[in-house]
């Protein structure tokens, strides 16, 4: 056995540059399987173990106001099996550098182990309901903390009920709720400086806002196997006295719907990803050993003839496929524990979840070690079938030349004719080898669509920025105020120095019922003849506002399955007063990219409210150089809620973008490598079945040069159209992956540039170029001299 | 026989420096090859008969002495001067006949034909070589005989000075193999060709002109062959 052991390495030896490559594939594919798939297990572990140890929401009801009586009542609904009543309002703070920041402020009952949705304490200490000093004691969650610098001990200035409250920040702490902090849909990404939750205990919130005795959120756990229908109705049966303005699932949280479409995304990729490489790798796998041993076939004659049987001369070619996945799992698990870490620190900057999610899951490499040795086996087993069918006696008769076959191009007799017989030659090469030329293909393809994959989010982000905040909108502050006030406020404002444009919007949360069923949304009041903020069609065309009738959210659109020209009844959910009803007609569907909202004109939301030339807000846009002049102007203004900034927003875009610059960079590095090596190999094999014919051709006298032509001939007509068909691949395969993550809070384009599909294209040029560099340096140590080494 | 001389070999060496030994392939050699000659080279395994012929070819560099090709000095000469040198005034051809097997024994001798400035017409080569209606066949399609013949006709085509045979009988059957020489034997006499056989043959030597004995890397002897048997009458 030691010399079969020593003819591995040999043989090894022998075609180092195709081993090497084929393990860099290998390393390749289990590295981002372990990474993706370390990600999602710890991601997912740590989501769930989150969302035991703090009693996660099944569902959420939010009323104007109940007393903490119904607590009990819900409770006794059949399937609940725990019920929190809480505050949870948005306010304002007013920062110490006259910035405005909104804190959701959510309350606690004490002892907060047993609730719904209770929290984690992170750091510092927890509230105390009667602090020594009579003063409000809170938490904060600790992307708000660090954002805004704060200590232990300081102090921030927060508005309800109008009036102003000194608030002491004691700890930071996490809910199961708040793994993904964004204030609603509209966002795309956190702001941790403006917007943050701050934790207060239960008494102090029902001062702060006057609500003695009561609760303005209900929220539950369902027993598992409950009738949710059922329970949902019932709950909302006891809540209906107090004003019902909302009530959704677990999958429409938003933080939870962030967590889980990341976690869907991941899903997908740690799949599909690691097995393009992977079975690229089996394939070529598959074709060297093929290969070898129809070369080697005379030398398995005598092992057979000298009595080594079928089994070890098997086991020998497949321990080959088998060293190349040995050698490309080890690296693949030693970058592939390093590419966990580093998804788990980037996880663990978008999340906020208490466990740490790093960490080696020795489940997953134990795994990955099995898939790699499956491929080496799978490979190397079937391609040493033909070892069973070799004769000793046989064997040892030479091989006559390989056959010819004619090329299908030969059909094509007008073009045919015209090529030159190195054009010929190498037609008839490629079509010879069609398990080679179907590999190489399928590799190229794979690469070329995999560069495509990796480019298109940043252009998918680019339009939606471009959507976002160029189409849809093109304001640079948005406010909302305290109340409604009356049109001929803003221009107080307006008359600030530096606004360019101030526009009046009215934002209207209400219940949209058709044919009994029902979808909470968002009624944006604008005037028809604005230009700041508009709603958009598919195509991101924006539609007029009509003076009568509503744009509906695609969003309720698709829960209610409404169509344009339908009647929907409009209930309001103002959390104040009476609620008002009214009908309207369906003018269009909004397909804005975000927020989702419906628009009505500013005339057709008072007239829903019987009211008149009431605002809740506006949008302005501003000459930049007095920016700051007026934000500090605003801030100062008391009727203000919040102040959001467009800027703000596309920075922290842009940053978010920029931090995913080395996933987008590792991703482009690992596709080029699979083109490289797909193309060395292809080469490589090509060349060293040849190598007599070549040098033969030296010795009539071609230059090194032109031989070396004659090899790119064969590689041209198989590397331009694989690139080509790589570009409508790399499309299907985005789509294919949009198409598995579920996140229905934003609608995500697939948007590809042409100028990414040059870019991917000229990426496939590269690696063709460097593979067919790096496999052609052969050319220039062809030995002509062999050619006389007889066998006389 | 024109004595007009083609090529002048003097005092040839080639060695081959194998870490510490130093392989004298050939040791100091000077020949002169005559234009329009059947020159026969014969010796046995090992003894520097194709280090010779690949010399003559341009294949390989001389590592001392000198070579003049109708007065160029072929021992100075670079990479590429060598490939040109090949490319315009030299046939090879090989016991193994390392056709292209992806193209046709017309479209070998075609390849062959592009590189240079006047050739035959491949079908003029072919019918030569006695294998005109075999020319859309492929290397696989043709006896080793045969493939030999397009190997020749390969050669024949750029219409060489110089057509250079190592070992072209050695794969081949008795029988096919006198066909062969009769083959160059005829180019050399129709076509007024220098040919060069290199073969461990001993019986081959009778259809040269001029034969050349070497022995381990050395030339033994030079013999004048007054009547050269042909081809078809020699034995083996
Ligand atoms: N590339 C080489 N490296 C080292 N030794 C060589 C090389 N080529 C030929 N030789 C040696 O030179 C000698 C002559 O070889 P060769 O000319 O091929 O002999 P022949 O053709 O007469 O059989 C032999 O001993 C051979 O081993
Ligand atoms: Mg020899």
């Amino acid at each position: 056995m030691k010399v079969l052991t020593h003819r591995l390495w040999h043989t090894i030896k022998g075609s180092l540059g195709q081993f090497l490559g084929m393990a860099v594939i290998i390393a390749v594919g289990i590295s981002l399987y372990i990474g993706i798939t370390t990600a999602f297990f710890n991601l997912g572990q740590s989501q769930e173990a989150f969302y035991k140890d703090n009693n996660f929401a099944d569902y959420y009801f939010y009323v104007v106001r109940a007393p903490e009586s119904i607590i009990r009542q819900v409770e006794a609904v059949p399937g609940v099996t725990l019920v929190t009543g809480r505050i949870q309002k948005d306010i304002p703070v007013f920062k110490d550098n006259q910035e405005r920041a909104t804190v959701r402020l959510t309350s606690y009952p004490l002892p907060i182990e047993n609730e719904v949705n209770s929290i984690q304490l992170l750091d510092g200490r927890l509230f105390s309901e009667y602090p020594a000093d009579g003063g409000i004691e809170v938490l904060v969650d600790p992307g708000y903390f660090d954002a805004n610098k704060l200590a232990f001990g300081d102090t921030i200035n927060i508005v309800a009920e109008n009036k102003k409250y000194p608030v002491k920040v004691v700890g930071t702490a996490t809910g199961p709720e708040f793994t993904y902090i964004m204030k609603d849909a509209s966002n795309m990404v956190p702001d941790y400086e403006t917007f943050g939750i701050m934790m207060v205990p239960h008494n102090q919130s029902q001062e702060l806002f006057n609500l003695p005795g009561q609760v303005n959120q209900v929220i539950v756990q369902l027993a598992p196997g409950a009738d949710i229908d059922q329970a949902v109705k019932a709950i909302k049966d006891i809540l209906a006295p107090y004003g019902n303005l909302a009530s959704f699932p677990r999958k429409d949280q938003l933080s939870h719907a962030a967590l889980d479409a990341e976690l869907s995304g991941l899903d997908a990729i740690s799949g599909f990803l690691p097995l393009i490489f992977l079975s690229i790798a089996a394939g070529i796998q598959f074709v060297i050993l093929r290969r070898m041993i129809k070369t080697q076939r005379t030398q398995i004659g005598i092992m057979k003839a000298i009595g080594f049987d079928n089994r070890q001369i098997i086991f020998h070619f497949s321990s080959y496929a088998i060293m190349v996945c040995v050698v490309g799992a080890t690296a693949g698990i030693v970058f592939g524990i390093f590419m966990a870490s580093v998804f788990s620190d980037m996880y663990a900057m978008f999340f906020n979840l208490p466990q740490a999610i790093g960490g080696i899951n020795y489940e997953v490499i134990l795994y990955s070690l099995m898939l790699s040795l499956g491929v080496g086996v799978l490979a190397g087993f079937t391609a040493s079938r033909p070892i069973l069918s070799i004769s000793p006696a046989e064997s040892m008769r030479s091989l006559p030349p390989s056959k010819s076959s004619r090329s299908l191009l030969e059909n094509l007799p007008g073009f045919w004719n015209k090529l030159s017989s190195s054009w010929k030659m190498a037609f008839r090469t490629i079509s010879r080898n069609r398990l080679r030329l179907l590999l190489t293909m399928a590799g190229i393809v794979s690469a070329v669509a995999l560069l495509i994959v990796s480019m298109f989010t940043n252009d998918a982000v680019d339009y939606m920025m471009d959507q976002h905040f160029n189409q849809e909108s093109s304001y640079d502050y948005m406010l909302h105020f305290n109340q409604p006030v009356k049109e001929s406020e803003l221009l107080n404002i307006s008359r600030l120095e530096g606004v360019e444009l101030i526009e009046g919007i009215f934002s209207l949360p209400v219940r949209v019922h058709y044919n009994s069923r029902t979808s909470e949304d968002l009624l944006m009041g604008i005037n028809p003849s604005n230009t700041l903020k508009h709603p958009a069609k598919e195509n991101g065309v924006v539609i007029p506002v009509p003076d009568e009738g509503v744009i509906i959210s695609r969003k309720s659109a698709e829960r209610l399955g409404l169509k344009v020209g339908d009647a929907v009844q409009v209930e309001t959910l103002l959390g104040m007063g009476q609620a008002h009803y009214a009908d309207i007609k369906i003018t269009a569907i909004n397909y804005q990219l975000f927020g989702n909202e419906s628009y009505v004109s500013l005339q057709q939301a008072n007239k829903i409210l019987n009211e008149s030339n009431l605002l809740t807000g506006a949008v302005m846009k501003v000459d930049s150089v007095y920016a700051s002049y007026i934000e500090s102007e605003l801030s100062d203004m008391t009727g203000i809620n919040s102040i959001v900034s467009r800027q703000k927003e596309r920075d922290n875009i842009m940053s978010l973008m920029d931090s995913m610059i080395y996933m987008v960079s590792t991703m482009i590095m690992f596709s080029v490598i699979l083109g490289f090596v797909i193309i060395y190999n292809s080469v490589v094999m090509s060349f060293n079945e040849r190598k007599r014919e070549l040098a033969s051709l030296l010795t009539i006298g071609f230059t090194r040069k032109e031989v070396s032509s004659i090899m790119w001939k064969e590689t041209i007509p198989q590397a331009i159209p694989s690139i080509l068909l790589g570009l409508p691949a790399g499309r299907l395969l985005a789509e294919l992956y949009f198409g598995s993550v579920e996140f229905d809070m934003w609608y995500m384009p697939v948007i590809i540039y042409p100028s990414s599909y040059v870019l991917a294209a000229l990426g496939g040029l590269v690696f063709v170029l460097l593979g067919q560099w790096v496999a052609g340096r052969g050319i220039q140590k062809l030995d002509i001299i062999e050619l006389s080494k007889n066998m006389d | 026989m024109d004595t007009e001389v083609l090529m002048k070999l003097n005092n040839v060496t080639k060695s081959y420096v194998m870490g510490e030994v130093t392989v004298e392939a050939l040791k100091e050699t000077t020949l002169d090859i005559y234009s329009g000659e059947l020159l026969v080279i014969l010796g046995p395994s090992g003894s520097g008969k194709s280090t010779l012929l690949n010399i003559i070819g341009g294949m390989d560099k001389p590592s001392s002495g000198e070579i003049i090709f109708k007065d160029r000095n072929l021992s100075k000469a670079s990479d590429h001067e060598l490939t040109l040198f090949r490319r315009n005034e030299i046939g090879f051809v090989f016991q193994f006949y390392n056709l292209i097997s992806d193209l046709t024994a017309g479209e070998n001798v075609e390849l062959a034909a592009s590189l240079v400035k006047n050739p035959l017409t491949s079908q003029e080569v072919l019918t030569q070589v006695g294998l005109a209606d075999r020319i859309d066949h492929f290397p696989s399609q043709l006896s080793g005989g045969e493939q030999q013949r397009i190997s020749i006709a390969r050669a024949m085509v750029k219409n060489p000075t110089l057509l250079l045979c190592d070992e072209p009988t050695g794969a081949l059957d008795y029988q096919t193999g006198k066909t062969i020489l009769g083959l160059l034997k005829k180019a050399q006499e129709l076509m007024g060709r220098t040919i060069i056989i290199v073969t461990h043959n001993t019986a081959i030597g009778e259809i040269a002109d001029r034969v050349v004995r070497m022995r381990s890397g050395s030339i033994a002897e030079i013999s004048l062959n007054e009547s050269p048997v042909p081809p078809e009458r020699i034995e083996w």
